[in-house]
């Protein structure tokens, strides 16, 4: 049972997502498709990650790091990009959008959200896992496996709505701030790979062949997704100076009489 | 963005620093702080993309088609994968970072091709000394190649890096030649 529980939970949020951008669109507003693009995208590679065949062979190590690629960095990405809090603020009823707000404010996210602890989260979590008993631990029981996860999926969140979130945040952190981030994490993220390549790590992965595959794929696979972050992040930069570039060639055109 | 996060302090080098600190300072003062912050980002852009075409280079070319150099050999220490991993990452990013500005400086036709061909060549030739001396030698990542003789490769990895570093150098000391880079200038100058 509690396999299906991310699934029925991701289907829970898609759906109210639906229904909230069809509100949206009643009052006349739309709600770009690619956000939604970006949801779909996001929820399949958590079902692809935690519902059979993946999970169900995940006790093989190059299995796992799929998965943790899936779960903890591609489907973070495509949901930070679909902005679900931006559709929620702008669809909910006064007082839970208040709620809501506050939430957003309190000093507790303001911390969760800053690059630092989201890098320091997100990476903390992986070298515990792979180089401390953590993972053989998480293979014997289902309760560690599952809270291994949820952790996996809600590091990479922080760290991705840091680096390429759309959302309002107070202190949204500058492109080079966000740059400097994913450097960190991304070096972080390699230089484990290549570790436990070195050690034949993690305990409990199996076979040493097994474990030295599953370093590799995460190094390469971590890289890919890293490089699609930084166009990501740098796209966001051209896009937003660029609106500014025209703002200012707009300017003096517009005082002439 | 004057100065992208990128800053390991070895990664470009004081002398690309330097260099690029003193041409961007007198063209600002011959034409005015917009062309000297278009200069900057135009030497800023050169630098970050050479750095990511020579850790490109030295990924694809010696470690996946010639399978020269090795993903790890056993000797690695962890500082020497720490940083690895720093330029694997920062090379890369360094990349993209590097096209981006490339793009804006296009879009604000303040792009000055001698510029950006020579920090280029001085961010790829600083990466590839950096590689050479500190990963290879003094952190004995990896070797560049196994089994044979290794000071003549030694030799030649590190005088083509002297060598990309010279002529890069040579390249942003000479004049600017901002007059030849008509064929990159874009409506900012009808705009101006």
């Amino acid at each position: 049972m509690l396999d299906l529980i991310p699934a029925a939970l991701t289907l829970l949020a898609d759906a109210g997502y639906g229904l909230a951008s069809c509100r949206l669109s009643r009052r006349g507003h739309r709600w770009p498709r690619r956000r939604a693009a970006c949801l779909l995208a996001g929820s399949l590679c958590v079902a692809v990650a935690l519902l059979p065949p993946v999970a169900s062979h995940d006790y093989l190590f190059p299995v796992h790091v799929v998965q943790h690629l899936l779960l903890g960095m591609a489907a973070p990405a495509f949901l930070a990009l679909s902005a679900p809090v931006t559709l929620a603020l702008r669809t909910l009823p006064r007082r839970m959008r208040r709620a809501l707000l506050r939430g957003l404010h309190s000093p507790v996210i303001t911390v969760l959200a800053a690059p630092a602890t989201a890098v320091t989260l997100d990476l903390g979590g992986l070298y515990a896992l792979y180089l401390t008993g953590l993972y053989q631990a998480a293979e014997g029981d289902s309760l560690i496996h599952a809270a291994v996860h949820l952790h996996m999926f809600l590091a990479g969140c922080l760290l991705s709505w840091a680096l390429i979130g759309i959302d309002p945040v107070r202190r949204r952190p500058g492109t080079r701030m966000r740059l400097a981030a994913l450097v960190i994490a991304a070096a972080g993220h390699d230089t484990l790979a290549k570790l436990m390549y070195a050690w034949t790590l993690p305990a409990g992965g199996g076979p040493a062949t097994a474990r030295q595959q599953g370093a590799g794929l995460m190094y390469y696979g971590g890289t890919a997704i890293d490089v699609a972050l930084a166009v990501i992040v740098m796209t966001q930069w051209y896009l937003a100076t660029g609106r500014a570039l025209a703002r200012s060639r707009r300017r003096p055109a517009a005082a002439e009489p | 963005m004057g100065r992208p996060g990128l800053a390991h302090p070895a990664a470009c080098g004081a002398g690309v620093a330097v260099a690029a600190e003193m041409t961007t300072s007198r063209l600002a003062r011959a034409a005015g702080d917009g062309a000297g912050k278009q200069t900057r980002r135009t030497i800023w852009s050169g630098v970050l993309a050479g750095l990511g075409l020579a850790a490109f280079a030295d990924e694809t070319v010696f470690h996946q088609l010639l399978h020269w150099h090795h993903f790890y050999d056993k000797s690695t220490l962890a500082v020497g994968l720490v940083s690895d991993g720093l330029f694997h990452a920062g090379g890369f990013i360094a990349m993209v970072a590097g096209l981006f500005l490339l793009a804006d400086t296009l879009r604000r036709g303040g792009f000055v091709p001698k510029r950006w061909w020579a920090a280029l060549l001085l961010g790829a030739g600083g990466f590839q000394l950096y590689d050479g001396i500190v990963q290879h030698k003094l952190l004995g990542l990896h070797q560049i190649r196994y089994h044979v003789t290794l000071w003549p490769y030694d030799l030649t990895w590190n005088l083509i890096a002297v060598v990309l570093i010279a002529a890069g150098a040579a390249l942003m000391t000479g004049r600017a030649g901002i007059a030849g880079s008509a064929m990159f200038r874009s409506d900012a100058d009808t705009a101006a």
